[in-house]
């Protein structure tokens, strides 16, 4: 057994916390507040080679391990979990489909795009009333002689509006359950596809959400993504790798209120003395950082599992569930150590638990994590 | 096409360098190395004279830990590095280390430019870049803060105390760089896993004719101590102080304090 990180993968997270401490966390706090989608930050991904870093050389990726794809979205998320989630969708939820289950026709038209970062993904599963349960998919696609028709809607779209590229699931048999489910690859310029209304929310304010609309969408037939009816296999395999880079978004977050607390409880003077020489700030410090070493265990060792093509369907959505729940707490601590200044945006603490709350919910909640769990103990 | 060599030294972070509170000695027990700040920019001096002039670029260092480094320098640029790892440099002056780096190069051979930092995170003698052009025979340019290489030669720009000096140098030469020559590259990802396939060479002493009885260093540091900067933690403009009252307040503080002594 060995818990060391190799040169490479210190070096690449060397890499990356420089890149994010100096490129993105100086705007965080920014785009927060305006809402606003940081596409500087795309392009600066770009030359960094980091929107396909778990995707090979010859499909426009870097090639480079799933714990190192962990590292990645970890530092990103410590100085901006919004710019963590861009980078993650795009990553676990398109090219990572797509190289699983596409073409060789399909990764040369749209792989190699999105991995070399000259376009962005989107991964449309989630519609009104298709939720948690995902498998109650509304969206119709008819086959037309060459294309399938997409009619429907589907809500919460991370990168919706901004992406090129959308992986869509919809149902091509709607007696076949979740067999009839499938997956099409689908461009922003096809006709009948629509952005629609863009949330307004509580946290990951500088990422997009939309809701995406088909009217009569004419996909060409190549597009789809396998094998008819195989698309709900796909969404929920994606989500695995997914899951696993939300958890690494997590322990970012985490990991930012952590930082942040340290620092603050070295600085912050109360009764004489800094409040970190107070036992109810040690403890809390403490529980913080027991959490997220374990959360990195957690996180860390999905990636390896998935690396070493093992099942890790399991052991993600156990670093999701961990990751995500100390994220929610350690940000409640964040704020509490802070006291007042926490509450306000002088201090970063109180957009690190607006973001936090988001990791228990998107790409299947913190019950869905521990349905998948207990499913693979009783099966 | 010219032969380009940047030196480099591989230092303690001093970001992780911890002051005892009881005796304010030096706690080492965390830190980490890095490349020392100026040496990142004369990796990058030779980077970009490897991608805008066609120079060959290749780096050099000796030290006790520098295997450490090698991926790390590879990724920002040059092509090899040969270098000299043996545990006693950990002590050594700048007259060792310049002996040395001067054998490394002249071993490569034909080198038309060789690029330092200014000085070095943690010694910051200013020494090794003079002293390697001494050795070598090459001649010697500091304060650099803008560097070329053009038909005629290599023109450096000198950022001096009260100026701005531009010199052309024929043949080969030694310049040590400013921080403001260039911004130091964030290497892509593509760049840190291509730096495995880079070739590095070890060299030993014997190789470069280096003998450790004749080349003792000159200097030997006897202890070192942090400096800890302690704060009143005073607020002079209380009580709706006016700002002449405060400002009175504050230099009678000061004078107390011996400040304005």
């Amino acid at each position: 057994m060995n818990f060391q990180l190799t040169e490479e993968q210190e070096l690449i997270r060397q890499m990356v916390r420089e890149f994010a401490e100096t490129e993105v966390k100086p705007i965080a706090a920014e785009i927060d507040k305006n809402h606003r989608f940081p596409k500087e930050t795309l392009q600066k991904l770009k030359d960094l080679n980091l929107m396909g870093v778990i995707i090979p050389e010859e499909y426009g990726g870097s090639g480079a391990d799933a714990i190192s794809y962990m590292i990645v979205i970890e530092e990103l998320s410590r100085a901006c979990a919004s710019t963590g989630i861009i980078l993650a969708t795009h990553t676990s939820l398109v090219c990572y489909p797509i190289l699983k289950y596409g073409t060789e026709e399909q990764k040369q038209k749209y792989l190699v795009p999105l991995a070399s970062g000259e376009k962005l993904g989107a991964f449309c599963l989630t519609e009104p009333g298709a939720g948690t349960d995902a498998a109650s998919q509304q969206t119709t696609a008819v086959l037309d002689g060459d294309y399938y028709v997409l009619n429907g809607s589907k809500c919460f779209i991370t990168n919706g509006g901004y992406a090129d590229t959308y992986i869509v699931m919809a149902m091509t048999d709607k007696g076949k359950g979740t067999k009839g489910i499938s997956a099409f690859i689908m461009e922003k310029d096809f006709p009948g596809f629509i952005v629609g209304q863009t949330e307004d929310k509580l946290g990951i304010r500088g990422s997009s959400t939309t809701e995406i609309i088909f009217k009569d969408c004419r996909v060409p037939k190549e597009n789809l993504l396998g094998q008819e009816g195989q698309g709900f296999k796909i969404a929920m395999h994606s989500l695995d790798v997914g899951r696993a880079g939300v958890g690494a978004q997590a322990l970012g977050i985490a990991q930012a209120c952590l930082d942040e607390s340290v620092k603050y409880a070295k600085e912050r003077v109360q009764f004489d003395k800094p409040i970190g020489s107070f036992q109810a700030i040690q403890w809390m410090l403490a529980d913080m950082a027991t959490k997220i070493q374990c959360a990195r265990h957690l996180v860390y060792h999905a990636a390896w599992l998935k690396e070493n093509n093992l099942p890790f369907s399991a052991e993600a959505a156990m670093a999701k569930l961990y990751a995500s729940e100390t994220a929610m707490e350690a940000g409640i601590k964040a704020v509490q150590i802070h006291g007042g200044h926490g509450y306000t945006t002088n201090y970063p603490v109180e957009r690190f638990l607006r973001d936090a709350k988001i990791t228990e919910i998107y790409e299947g909640t913190t019950e869905v994590m521990k349905m998948v769990i207990a499913g693979n103990l009783l099966k | 096409m010219k032969k380009v060599v940047a030196c480099y030294k591989w230092v303690i972070d001093e970001a992780d360098i911890r002051v005892e509170e009881k005796d304010h000695s030096l706690n080492f027990e965390r830190a980490k190395y890095k490349i020392s700040e100026y040496d990142r920019n004369a990796i990058e001096a030779g980077a970009l004279l490897n991608e805008e002039k066609g120079c060959e670029f290749l780096a050099v260092t000796c030290g006790p830990n520098v295997e450490a480094s090698l991926k790390d320098v590879l990724s920002r640029g040059p092509a090899s590095i040969s270098y000299v790892n043996e545990e006693w440099l950990a002590d050594v002056d700048s007259s060792v280390t310049s002996k040395i780096l001067a054998g490394i190069i002249k071993k490569i051979g034909n080198v038309d430019l060789v690029i330092c930092g200014e000085g070095s995170s943690d010694d910051y003698s200013q020494q090794v870049g003079p002293r390697l052009a001494a050795l070598l025979g090459y001649a010697s340019v500091t304060f650099v803060n803008k560097l070329d290489i053009t038909e005629e030669g290599i023109k450096v720009e000198r950022k001096l105390e009260d100026g701005v000096e531009v010199l052309e140098v024929k043949g080969p030469a030694v310049v040590t760089v400013l921080p403001d020559i260039n911004k130091p590259r964030i290497p892509s990802l593509k760049q840190i896993l291509a730096a495995k396939k880079k070739p590095t060479e070890k060299i030993s002493l014997k190789e470069i004719g280096f003998d450790i009885n004749a080349s003792q260093p000159k200097l030997k540091t006897l202890s070192i101590s942090g400096t800890v900067m302690e704060r009143k933690n005073m607020q002079i403009n209380t009580d709706g102080l006016s700002i002449k009252d405060a400002a009175l307040k504050l230099v009678k503080q000061l004078n107390a304090d011996g400040s304005l002594a």
